[in-house]
């Protein structure tokens, strides 16, 4: 268990935070730094607690003790609202795009001020061209695939200083999988990335960071370089069927 | 798009059903008939959709069954009666409810600064539970010994006595300024208690940026004019409104209904709905038990009878049918004469109400953003807020459109049914078995629903008649279709699946 070191130029800190949904305990105690510029990533296995760390820091559920500082603001506490429009963009998992607005609609309901969408336009539409393309449709008539990039494409309309991305490439075709990694890779080059992935190879080719996050609690973070090469803690947190794949991502 | 091809083919099965039965009913029923009792449902069906489209905008956004939705509609008809009829009561009570708003909509200007405040924990508890009930306490002040039922049964005076003279001074009578005064300003001081306490002072978690109070001030100051106006016409007021043109006066009414229901609307969200969300089941009890309460108050005011609202001028002289629109637009004839059909042209009117507010909803879900987050709301709401929109006002809005739907609904109706604090019972009704038939959440649904719900009531009542059956055959129909609908669409015509 790694003790709480802030990091030089920290744009979100996540410290120590006990989250309740209902009477259910799901996170007791979860610390991340996710530095400014970079990608930081959340590692763990199904039901540790990873989506409920994303939504806890944009307090749509909100935790019960601990801080959550964003450019050194406490955030924690405050509705979910408010803490978006601080910056924060949201991909959630699973797509949860509007099925009954049309691809248009759902980017345009995403702008925070006028002129957003247009603004943002040509940063959008290169990375996922399909989209322009299926504008009128509505979201219930595109596939998985499509659904996902208009998903991460919605969180692009406002300006955002981090982005929440929740397992991107979940059910994705591997050709797809490549394109998601790109347009995340792209990303990086203007916003900071928290990203959960359970892909152990997309992982480690994009973030720089790691929190492995077991049980409700945040047990180990450092680089990603490190993880790579650390079998043994793979192994124990990660489950066995990732450790073939780590071999593969060296 | 296998999906969408089989949506339209649906669609065109519906419409081609609907033609064959409607192509039934005229054979059956001969075209005098038909035409006669087609105007009627469709008469029902618009009232019908004023209720339903409001009923299925909340459930489909909030998830929630509002039971006091056919009490709203009573307030719009009672509301909208007393202005039309003697508008005393109604500008009496003005300057109360613009005071006890003005104090309270002064939140988001006073809380920032209240937030900042250094106080002890036990103060921050302890200071909103006294300043509750110091509010209670200058509200108690504000109306004491105000006669409220005297100025409630002003239009009952003014409906026997305006024939005879003009006694309009008489009954428009209110209490001398020297002594009103302290009213208002006790119960501004109450709204501010109620804005102070409510804004929990020194609680540094809440979120209240200085920057926006330039933003928020436009409200205020517009309530603050409209008070002090309220507070100087109250007697005026009430007799200009009565000479003015009736045709005018009865614009007006709808306008003070709609006005009305868009406030109330809001308030019983804010303070009664806003609080029960994580309690759904609780909700259901609240706004059944709201519905008690406002009818119970009703009859206290206006005593539970039933009474007649005059139709306005333009639908109102008796006599021969008008042949045209624009004969009956010029002589305001009560009839209109269509192919053959003697009809009133109140119902005429009724109907063009319901299409012009279902074009006025199409148009707000579709090309606006509100309609936006509406139909992204009854989705996700979570998704929404988590964009940055601030989910809890949308809701509120909603709920202060659907109320004022129901409001319009009844004063559309006042001219024509007896008006009595149970008249929204049968529509509340209607309106729920409306919104299951469309589908819940489906404003499209609401009003296709409303519609075949109004011809099978006009139709059965129709036939009920001519084969002296029991007219409760007419309310058994709607209930068959609903159950035929459902066994063959179980989220209804236009529901979405999950
Ligand atoms: N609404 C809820 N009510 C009760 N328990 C919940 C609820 N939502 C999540 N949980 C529980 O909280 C735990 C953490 O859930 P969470 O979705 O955060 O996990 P995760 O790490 O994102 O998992 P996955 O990899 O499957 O997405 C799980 O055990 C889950 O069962
Ligand atoms: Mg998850």
């Amino acid at each position: 268990m790694s003790g709480y070191i802030e990091l030089p130029n920290t744009l979100l800190s996540v410290q120590g935070i006990d989250t309740y949904i209902g009477q259910f305990h799901i996170l007791e105690g979860v610390s991340v730094d996710v530095p400014a510029g970079a990608i930081t990533v959340l590692l763990g296995r199904n039901g540790a607690g990873k989506t409920t760390t994303l939504k806890s820091i944009l307090g749509l559920t909100p935790p019960r003790t601990g801080k959550v500082i964003f450019e050194g603001v406490e955030i924690q506490g405050k509705r979910a609202f408010n803490i978006a429009n601080m910056g924060i963009g949201y991909v959630p998992e699973n797509r949860a795009i509007f099925k009954a607005l049309s691809v248009l609609e759902n980017l345009k309901l995403a702008e925070r001020k006028k002129g957003d969408l247009e603004r943002h336009e040509s940063l959008i539409y290169g990375l996922f061209p399909d989209l322009k393309r299926l504008e009128k449709l509505p979201g219930d008539h595109l596939s998985g695939g499509q659904q996902q990039m208009l998903a991460v494409a919605r969180a692009l309309v406002p300006d955002n200083k981090l982005l929440l991305i929740d397992e991107p490439s979940e059910g994705l075709a591997p050709i797809l999988i490549q394109e998601m990694m790109e347009a995340i890779r792209k990303l990086k080059e203007t916003t900071t990335i928290l990203l959960v992935e359970q892909n152990f190879i997309m992982a480690s080719k994009l973030a720089e960071r790691f929190v492995i996050i077991d049980d409700g609690r945040s047990v180990h973070s450092g680089l990603m370089s490190d993880l790579v090469l650390n079998e043994e803690l793979v192994q124990q947190y990660l489950g066995a069927s990732i450790k073939t794949r780590v071999k593969e991502a060296k | 798009m296998k999906q969408l091809k089989r949506n339209k083919i649906g669609l065109y099965i519906g419409i081609a059903a609907a033609l064959i039965v409607l192509v039934a009913l005229y054979a059956v029923t001969g075209q005098e008939a038909f035409i006669r009792t087609t105007l009627s449902g469709l008469t029902l069906g618009s009232l019908f959709f004023l209720v339903a489209a409001g009923l299925t905008l909340i459930f489909g956004l909030m998830d929630v069954l509002n039971f006091a939705h056919g009490a709203m509609f009573m307030l719009g008809a009672y509301i909208g009666w007393q202005f039309y009829t003697n508008p005393t009561f109604i500008f009496g009570m003005l300057p109360a409810v613009l005071s006890l708003s003005f104090g309270l909509l002064l939140i988001p200007l006073i809380k920032p600064y209240l937030i900042a405040l250094n106080l002890s924990e036990k103060l921050q508890k302890n200071l909103p539970k006294l300043l509750y009930v110091l509010a209670a306490l200058a509200a108690l002040v504000a109306f004491w010994q105000f006669d409220i039922l005297g100025l409630a049964k002003t239009a009952m005076v003014a409906a026997t006595v305006t024939n005879v003279g003009n006694p309009l001074a008489e009954i428009s009578a209110q209490e001398p300024m020297a002594r009103f005064w302290i009213r208002p300003l006790m119960l501004v001081i109450s709204g501010l208690l109620l804005a102070v306490a409510v804004s929990k002072p020194g609680d540094k978690s809440q979120f209240a940026p200085r920057e926006k109070i330039g933003k928020n001030l436009i409200l205020p100051i517009v309530l603050l004019v409209s008070l002090i106006v309220s507070i100087l016409v109250r007697e005026q007021a009430p007799q200009i409104v009565l000479l003015m043109n009736g045709n005018l006066r009865f614009a007006l009414s709808i306008v003070a209904a709609v006005l009305f229901g868009i406030l109330f609307g809001a308030i019983i969200e804010i303070t009664m709905i806003r609080p029960l969300y994580i309690r759904p089941f609780f909700i259901v009890l609240m706004t059944l038990g709201l519905s008690f309460v406002i009818r119970e108050l009703v009859q206290l005011l206006w005593d539970p009878l039933a009474y007649q609202m005059s139709r306005p001028p333009l639908f109102a002289t008796v006599g021969k049918a008008a042949t045209s629109v624009g004969e009956w637009l010029r002589t305001g004839s009560s009839t209109i004469n269509i192919s053959g059909v003697i009809f009133p042209t109140y119902r005429l009117f009724v109907i063009l109400l319901g299409v012009v507010m279902f074009i006025f909803v199409t148009v707000l879900m579709t090309r606006t953003r509100m309609g936006m987050i509406i139909r992204a709301g009854v989705q996700d709401p979570q998704m929404v807020e988590a964009l940055g929109i601030n989910v809890k006002q949308v809701f509120t809005l909603v709920f202060a459109l659907g109320v004022a739907l129901a409001a319009l609904g009844g004063i559309g109706a006042a001219p024509f049914l007896p008006i009595n604090p149970l008249m929204g019972d049968t529509y509340q009704m209607q309106g729920f078995i409306t919104v299951v038939i469309g589908g819940m959440g489906s404003y499209v649904g609401a009003f296709v629903g409303a519609l075949i719900l109004g011809m099978a009531r006009a139709f059965g009542d129709y036939y009920a008649l001519k084969l002296s059956l029991s007219p409760a055959i007419a309310e058994a129909s709607t209930v068959i279709i609903m159950i035929i609908v459902l066994l063959i669409k179980p989220r209804g015509l236009f529901g979405k699946k999950e």
